[in-house]
């Protein structure tokens, strides 16, 4: 419970375009062409969403799609892993023939841009770790609404495109432009606000913040915002706006519901349950450290007492220093061996094998320390909306005997 | 035009297939289920709903967040959306088992 409905009294033909992209939504359901009943939730065959795989349903309306932990166990996340984050409707319908991305606002030079001119421009390649702000939602005691994500809204990927930065500076920035300001073409139902963020200047024109075209060396998917996404490595996804069809240079910050009082953090610590003053928050930015225990799986039970404990750490725009692991409930920690693969703003893959003593119930724990000294803590960091928990991960296992 | 028409009443008639508005039956039965099905399912599915596990005063400012964001509720619905949701969906419920999508078929 999000979002309002829309006024349904005229039904023009972008409303019937939508009914449309519903209808086509329903039919890959498998309702609607054969008339078929839905599978049955819980079964083997959940509803089949194009270009997905086994993914958590969060929500198929506004589509919200998590990874299954288990899927954290390469370097990069193939596109029919990767979570799929929505608060709007997805374009009913978009050509990329007639698509345009402008930008314009505290520029000397107004700039309108088709796709293949885009294409044309020298493309960069950075791999992202991209995680919602929301991923541990679940986690946060007392509950805060939202998507309840739990652990796998997030994956890597490695995203292609023109810098932004050459953008803005084809589009000569004033001195008065301190923010840039991302529109995509979500459709906004009732009286929702638009999906519209800024950043700071700074960060727009860092070298590796991109307009991606490409995900994983193919065109991006419509889940994924093509024809083009704004990619701000290193921070919350809610930057990096799919869809992207307009980017304004601001002298501030923009003001709008999804800057504030969305996304945003509190300055101090609170208490669990605490309501805070939105005078007292500032934007979530840049991603915090974090670990994920891919296998083995939470509640397994394993005949083998040799165990290959392995996951995923990343770090947002720090770099990972190391992983450690505990089998005792985090009263000791041993090192992980970290994957050799590494690109700054992407994960690290880890290990450590451990043979569990005897039979009976371990829970395994990962923390992970970043380059800035950051360390998961092994408490919940409660705000209101649930952003950024980046509690140790755990699983708890039996040994057969 | 009339194939506008044509399309409008199949898209109607498709509308009240049971299935279409795959997770209403997630919905529990009692007062103000099918008001909160007509006024939270034009846009969402059911899911949203059923994983939240709030208090009273939690789920108060999100129905009042839906009306502000034009969720069609009449006012004297409001507090009985706030009640049914705060009964039904409350902080202390066992959590939620979310669905998965297909396996996608290996080719």
């Amino acid at each position: 419970m999000r979002c309002a409905p829309t006024s349904e009294a005229t039904l023009d033909n972008k409303m019937l375009s939508r009914r449309e992209f519903v209808l086509g939504a329903s039919a890959a359901l498998g309702v609607v062409g054969a008339v078929r009943p839905l599978p049955s939730w819980g079964s083997d065959e959940g509803p089949a969403i194009p270009d997905k795989d086994g993914m958590i349903v969060r929500s198929l309306r506004f589509l919200d799609l998590e990874m299954p932990v288990e899927y954290a166990n390469s370097f990069i996340t193939p596109v029919e892993h990767f979570f799929v984050r929505n608060h709007m409707h997805e374009p009913s319908t978009l050509d990329p023939g007639e698509w345009r991305l402008s930008i314009g606002g505290e520029v000397e030079k107004r700039l309108t841009l088709t796709l293949a001119e885009l294409r044309k421009m020298e493309q960069h390649t950075v791999i992202n770790t991209l995680e919602c702000a929301g991923n541990g939602r679940a986690y946060a005691i007392p509950h805060v609404p939202g998507v309840q994500w739990e652990k796998g809204a997030v994956g890597t990927a490695r995203f292609t495109g023109p810098r932004l930065r050459y953008l803005l500076e084809r589009a000569e920035v004033r001195p008065t432009g301190k923010h840039v300001m991302f529109r995509g073409l979500d459709e906004v139902p009732g009286k929702v606000p638009r999906f519209i963020r800024s950043i700071p200047i700074e960060k727009a024109t860092d070298g590796d913040t991109l307009v991606a075209l490409e995900m994983n060396g193919a065109a991006l998917t419509k889940h994924h915002g093509f024809p083009a996404r704004a990619l701000v490595p290193g921070w919350i996804g809610a930057a990096s706006c799919k869809w992207l069809t307009e980017i304004k240079v601001l002298d501030k910050e923009f003001e709008g519901n999804f800057m504030s009082p969305g996304y945003r953090m509190p300055n101090q610590p609170v208490k669990a349950g605490e309501a805070v003053k939105v005078e007292n928050t500032h934007p979530a930015t840049a991603l915090n450290v974090k670990s994920l225990i891919a296998s083995p799986r939470d509640s397994a039970s394993v005949k083998s007492r040799v165990i290959q404990v392995q996951g995923v750490a990343w770090a947002g725009e720090a770099d990972i220093a190391k992983v450690e692991v505990s089998t005792d409930s985090g009263v000791t920690w041993q090192p992980a061996r970290l994957g050799k693969e590494q690109s700054h703003y992407a994960w690290r893959l880890w290990s450590r094998s451990w043979n569990a003593p005897k039979p009976g119930a371990y829970t395994i724990m990962s923390r992970a320390t970043d380059t800035q000294g950051r360390v998961q803590p092994d408490s919940v960091q409660w705000n209101p909306s649930g952003y950024l928990i980046n509690i140790v991960d755990r699983v708890q296992i039996h040994v057969q005997p | 035009m009339s194939s506008l028409n044509l399309s409008l009443t199949l898209l109607l008639a498709l509308t009240c297939l049971p299935g279409l508005r795959a997770q209403s039956a997630d919905l529990p039965p009692g007062p103000g289920q099918a008001k909160m099905k007509t006024a939270c399912l034009e846009c969402h599915d059911s899911g949203i709903i059923v994983q939240q596990r709030l208090a009273k005063a939690a789920w108060t400012k999100e129905v009042d967040k839906m009306i502000k964001w034009g969720a069609v509720v009449d006012p004297g619905d409001r507090d009985t959306f706030i009640e049914y949701l705060s009964a039904n969906f409350p902080a202390d419920k066992e959590p939620y088992v979310a669905p998965r999508t297909a396996t996608a078929k290996k080719k």
